[in-house]
Order: C-alpha cells, then sequence, then structure tokens
C-alpha cells in the first residue's frame, strides 16, 4: 500500500549537494595530524667478534686443547712403556748373553781333562 | 572509488582525505540539513563529522564501513543536537528551501512540504526515516546506526509513513486515488 509513496519519499529525499567550497573548508579546519607512530627499528649493535664468538670459541680451544694434550700423553705413555720394554728385553738378553758365557766356562771346565799328576796323587 | 583512497588518507595524504570528504558531503550535509532544518547547523554539524573522521580514521576499516560509519555519526550528532537547542530556534524552513530540496527536482512545493512535515517528526523517527530514504539504508543497518532494535526501526517507519501520507492527503499535496 505504501509502495508509491515510500518510491515518492526516495525521489523527494535524495541527498543534495554541499554548499559550494565545503570540502575546502573542511580542510582548512583539520588540525595538525599527528603522524601515525612509527616504529623504527634500530639494527642491533653489533657486538664485535671476540664478543659474539669468543665465549664459544675458547671453550672449543680449551676442548681441543684438552684432546690433543691428552692423545700427546697417551702417546708419550706408550712410547715410554715401549722404550722401556725394549730396555728390559735388552737387559735380559745380555743377562742370559752373561749367564750363557759362565755355563759356557763351566762346561770347559767340566769337559776338560784331569791333569797327569793329579790322578797319580789319588791312588 | 578504490580502498587505497582511504588508506593514503590513513598514511596522512590530505588529498585522498579531501576526495572521502567530497565523495561524502552531499549525504552528511543532507541527513544535518534534513534533521536541522538549519543550513548553517547543517553545515557546522558536516563539519564536525568530518573533522571526528579525521582523528579516527586509523578505526575505519574499509570504505563501507566508512560509509557507515559517517551517517551514524551525523544521525547521532544531529540528534543530539536537536535534544540541547529547542525545535524553536530552528529557522523558518522556506530559508532554506533551496538547499533542501534535489536539483532535478520538478516540484520543489512538494518536496519542501515534505520535508516540513518530516521536520515535525520526533528526532529518532525522523533520522530513522532519512536513513531509510534518503541514504536508502536497510532496516538492521538503520538499527545499528542509531543503537535501536530492529522493530523500533520497523515501527518507527511504518507509523512515520502512515503520519506522513495522512497529513499529505490532509494537505492535498496527494489523492487517496493516487496512493492506493
Amino acid at each position: 500500500m505504501n509502495d508509491n509513496f515510500e518510491d515518492e519519499l526516495r525521489r523527494r529525499l535524495r541527498p543534495v549537494n554541499a554548499p559550494e567550497g565545503f570540502a575546502e573548508r573542511v580542510m582548512r579546519a583539520l588540525p595538525e595530524r599527528a603522524l601515525p607512530a612509527t616504529v623504527t627499528v634500530l639494527p642491533a649493535p653489533r657486538r664485535s667478534w671476540m664478543r659474539q664468538f669468543g665465549m664459544p670459541a675458547s671453550l672449543a680451544a680449551s676442548l681441543l686443547a684438552a684432546v690433543f694434550l691428552g692423545q700427546h700423553s697417551a702417546q708419550q705413555r706408550e712410547l715410554r712403556a715401549q722404550h722401556e720394554g725394549l730396555e728390559a728385553s735388552r737387559e735380559l738378553m745380555q743377562a742370559l748373553r752373561l749367564t750363557s758365557q759362565k755355563l759356557d766356562i763351566a762346561y770347559q771346565a767340566v769337559q776338560k781333562p784331569p791333569p797327569a799328576g793329579a790322578e797319580e796323587n789319588r791312588t | 572509488m578504490p580502498d587505497s583512497l582511504l588508506l593514503q588518507a590513513r598514511a596522512g595524504d590530505a588529498q585522498a582525505f579531501a576526495e572521502l570528504v567530497k565523495a561524502h558531503q552531499g549525504s552528511v550535509f543532507s541527513i544535518g540539513l534534513r534533521m536541522l532544518n538549519r543550513r548553517d547547523a547543517a553545515e557546522d554539524l558536516a563539519q564536525d563529522v568530518f573533522l571526528q573522521l579525521y582523528r579516527k580514521l586509523d578505526s575505519i576499516e574499509s570504505l563501507q564501513h566508512l560509509g557507515f560509519w559517517l551517517r551514524r555519526v551525523a544521525a547521532n550528532l544531529a540528534i543530539d543536537w536537536l535534544r540541547r537547542v529547542p525545535y524553536s530556534a530552528t529557522q523558518p524552513l522556506d530559508e532554506n528551501i533551496d538547499a533542501i530540496a534535489p536539483e532535478t527536482d520538478s516540484d520543489p512545493l512538494m518536496s519542501r512540504e515534505l520535508t516540513r512535515l518530516l521536520g515535525e517528526l520526533a528526532p529518532h523517527p525522523r533520522a530513522v526515516m532519512l536513513l531509510r530514504y534518503q541514504e536508502d539504508r536497510d532496516v538492521a543497518e538503520i538499527a545499528a546506526m542509531l543503537d535501536m532494535p530492529v522493530n523500533t526501526v520497523k515501527s518507527h517507519i511504518k507509523r512515520s509513513l502512515t503520519a506522513l501520507r495522512g497529513r499529505m492527503i490532509g494537505a492535498r499535496l496527494i489523492d487517496c486515488e493516487e496512493l492506493p
């Protein structure tokens, strides 16, 4: 029932134009708008190489040094043991040689025939 | 109108903001004019709306939201203005007829009378009628703009239509046969 009347209202109530120069007056009345806050991300201060990697590097160096020192001392111990073994072997050989010489002398002494006078004296 | 215009205005581009003002000034000014029936008050109100927009630009999400926001603020400012200022303080309607009738109006007398009758409605139904028939907004949108239930909006529209139609017939501006 109201359709025609509603159409008439729409037609009669169309928006009218704003006064001449309205937008310009609005623009002149605008306050200084604070610029949107900008967050400047400053680059992180450059840490020196020493400060950045010093601690891990020193730890790694300590670890490597410990490993090398351990290996070195183990090698030294092994060399010393080898050396001591050789020395002991040499000493043993020397002792055996001396013993062998003594036994040779003793054997020769036993095998040698007794002197003639010695037999006569016995009887 | 591209959304980029809104983004530019939000970034501080004054030219982009001026374009937004020009695109919506007619609607905002017309709401003020037909609510207040005063050209100077309507211009002040429209200017106030756009100054508020300038301050709240960052909260506007899209051009659609912008249109909603401007009409909502304009209608509510006009209702507040009518609460503060007695109706008798408004100027006679005749001084504003040129501004209120659409430029292509074939019957300015009819438009003037319609605006006068519209001005006799209470502020809230008047705002509802303007948002419905001037701005062509649906009831749900009007309810959101004016913070009122949808059924109240429907009720305002129905009663206002009946009242306006009755008064226009009474004033012999329309015939009963013309509007069955």
